[in-house]
């Protein structure tokens, strides 16, 4: 094999591998994902998509787009940090670091089987390590983010991170297919591998949240933004590796979070398909955080191509177009997700966030109509 | 104690972790620092002067183009034994340069994996790094046809051969790595990687910043600043997990980590991966965050001073042995430190 051959391939199967992907995705979830592929791919090489002024935020004009933007973050940071903290260390933050404006809600955490507790990572130290860092890194993002905002932070809305029947983390795994029927659980405290498929739900979302957001948000906490995106990405390639090197011999768990990546793609707007529950959601609308709704895959699973074959086996650890960049989702797309609904008709809460999400801005706790 | 007292004091810990950590670089680069501390005021001179000028988005993307190349070439030979298209090399900025692969034990070439995770990581990072190149190419050319704004690829070294960039890193490091061949296998390939990963991470954080006034640009650097931050959970969580039964392999990035920041200045801007122990219990340290759990930022000076393995102010050496291609000369010289 030539040096040039060699390398065409590579770079024709990565371009394969992207569309092998969204193929998938275009079946799974039916629709016009690979249209909807490309036209993401024409905005991103297109100068003039993404440098489209920043139209002023209308609801109250009186709030800034960072504090807006950062307030957003900030109900996230609370979600993620919940979670972690309870599987880590068996209790959730401290009740100062709650605080704020809007209602504050409390951690819904359930009763019976599921509920949220400490993992036993005792069969599993090292998952049991990550998480710990983890929850350090999520905490201090709330903590960052708190002080960042000052007075004009929000309040921890209520946030349902229980694995009981009723529970949000049942309710997505139903809805990606991962458990079936009305009675069935996901435990992410159960064990250290639903723990990590519990925190595969989160990860990518916190990484296209913030660079959905990079555009918009002022110079002054640009950096700090993109130090948190980092971060998240960090996370995000950390749990995606440990599910991957498992994968190689459970398979169930590459298929599980290609599910979750299924119901987050098709959860956050972007492709017209169902949801399990038979919702249909519409597509790319503007978004009050000045970016335009992207119309199609924004998320991808981990098992990229020939599992487990040495000589051949490529590996997708990072959801990336064909450019090498990952996504970005506007807020609206990231609330479809965490309210784990993509309908008109109750759009302002669900999901992880039962009364939806504090902002100053209500524009900026919607999903998609 | 309360939940509230077993947060604070994990937070008090997890400072202090901080706090060692810059304490032991202090120590190590006290030294080097007195040395070097006229050249550190001419320095602060000239980047005032850097300042005024200012980089265009363009030397920017440039800049980040001259990364990818090395990431690109190492990565390419070490999955497939074989380098970029030359048709991705070329540029109207500065001199195009060749690949040193160096010859003999520790040259440039395929890593014979034997772990099939670790042989589709590598496959699919190199193909990440391949469409930041085309990727950056294409954005400096913008809309025309011609290459005359893009940066050729200069002359890069990825050798580990005797002479070879990799062997000088690992001589360079505290304790030295001897024998150090990056393409004899899975760990030596993930030694290797770890070398440049975070690097790339605090290199696009710094210069978020200096895009901010092209959105299209800073939404871009974005997703490639995440991608890069995947990469490097990738290859530090694969040789945490790895250390867990061979601890050369969290005390090696440990040390490479050590090398990085001991010739960038004297702000702590890195961290291995070893775990310490907060609360009685232990933790990983796959992450490396300030106090407030960001990513580092590094000035593309600092960034030189790690890629020419020099912590003076040169305009060339180590992974790049004639430089970066720049059309701004103000951002090819690394940092006096």
């Amino acid at each position: 094999m030539t040096h040039e051959t060699s390398i065409l391939e590579i770079i024709e199967k990565t371009t394969a591998r992207r569309h092998a992907r969204r193929a998938f995705m275009k079946t799974a979830v039916g629709g016009v994902a690979a249209v909807g592929g490309l036209s993401l791919l024409a905005a991103c090489g297109d100068d003039d998509a993404m440098s489209t002024p920043f139209p002023t935020p209308t609801p109250t004009p009186a709030v800034s787009t960072d504090v807006a933007v950062l307030n957003f973050a900030l109900n996230l940071e609370y979600l993620e940090a919940q979670f972690y903290s309870y599987a880590a260390f068996g209790t959730g933050l401290p009740a100062a670091s709650l605080t704020g404006t809007g209602t504050q809600g409390s951690v819904v955490t359930g009763s019976g089987a599921g509920f949220p507790r400490a993992v036993d990572f005792t069969g599993d130290p090292l998952i049991g390590q990550y998480a710990r860092e983890i929850a350090y890194d999520e905490i201090a993002h709330v903590n960052f983010l708190r002080t960042a905002l000052g007075s004009a932070a929000v309040a921890q809305p209520a946030i349902n991170i229980s694995g009981t029947v009723d529970g949000a983390f049942s309710a997505a795994a139903r809805a990606a297919g991962v458990i079936s029927g009305a009675t069935a659980t996901f435990d992410p405290y159960l064990n250290p591998t639903n723990f990590l498929l519990g925190a595969y739900i989160f990860e990518d979302v916190g990484v296209t949240a913030y660079k959905g957001a990079s555009p918009v948000i002022s110079a002054m906490y640009l950096e700090a933004a993109a130090g948190i995106l980092a971060a998240e990405a960090y996370h995000a390639g950390l749990v995606r590796t440990i599910l991957y090197a498992r994968g190689v011999t459970n398979r169930d768990l590459i298929t599980q979070a290609q599910q979750i990546s299924n119901l987050r793609d098709a959860a956050d707007g972007t492709a017209t398909g169902t949801l399990a529950g038979g919702t249909t959601p519409t597509a790319g609308s503007a978004s009050p955080d000045g970016t335009t709704a992207s119309t199609g895959d924004t998320d991808q699973g981990i098992g990229g191509t020939n599992i487990g074959v040495l000589a051949t086996g490529v590996s997708n650890i990072v959801p990336t177009d064909v450019n090498g960049l990952t996504y970005s989702r506007t807020t609206q797309q990231v609330h479809n997700i965490v309210y784990l609904n993509a309908t008109g008709a109750n759009r302002t809460s669900g999901g992880f966030f039962p009364a939806g999400t504090n902002n100053p801005n209500p524009a900026f706790t919607v999903g998609l109509g | 104690m309360t939940q509230t007292d077993q947060i604070i004091e994990a937070f008090d810990a997890r400072a202090r972790r901080r706090e060692e950590r810059r304490g032991f670089f202090t120590n190590v680069m006290g030294m080097a620092a007195v040395a070097t501390a006229g050249a550190a005021a001419m320095s602060l001179a000239s980047e005032a002067q850097a300042q005024t000028t200012g980089p265009s988005e363009v030397d920017v993307l440039n800049f980040a183009l001259n990364l990818e190349y090395l990431e690109a070439q190492f990565y390419s030979y070490a999955s497939t034994g074989q380098g970029l298209p030359n048709n991705l090399l070329t540029g109207g900025v500065g001199t195009q340069g060749a690949v040193v692969t160096g010859t003999g034990t520790g040259s440039a070439r395929r890593v014979n994996f034997t772990d099939p995770a670790i042989a589709a990581y590598a496959r699919e990072i190199t193909q990440d790094e391949i469409a930041h190149v085309t990727f950056l190419r294409a954005a400096i050319r913008g809309t025309g046809t011609s290459d005359a704004l893009i940066a050729a690829q200069p002359t890069i070294n990825i050798s580990g051969a005797a002479g070879g960039a990799f062997a000088a890193a690992a001589a360079s490091t505290t304790p030295a790595l001897t024998g150090f061949d990056p393409y004899a296998d899975d760990n030596s390939f993930l030694q290797a990687a770890f070398i440049f990963e975070d690097v790339g991470v605090t290199a696009y954080k710094g210069a978020a910043g200096a895009l901010i006034n092209n959105k299209t640009y800073l939404e871009a650097a974005a997703g490639i600043l995440a991608v890069e931050a995947y990469h490097a959970a990738i290859v530090r969580t694969a040789l945490y997990a790895r250390g867990l039964t061979v601890p050369a392999l969290r005390t090696n990035p440990d040390a490479i980590s050590n090398l990085r920041d001991s010739v960038d200045g004297t702000t702590d801007l890195d961290q291995g991966i070893s775990p310490t122990t907060v609360s009685g219990q232990t933790v990983s340290n796959i992450v490396p965050l300030d106090t407030n759990g960001l990513a580092f930022s590094r000035t593309p000076a600092q960034v030189l001073n790690i890629v020419y393995l020099n912590p003076r102010s040169v305009t060339a050496g180590g992974f790049f042995p004639n430089g970066i291609n720049n059309g701004n000369t103000a951002i090819r010289s690394s940092g006096a430190n």
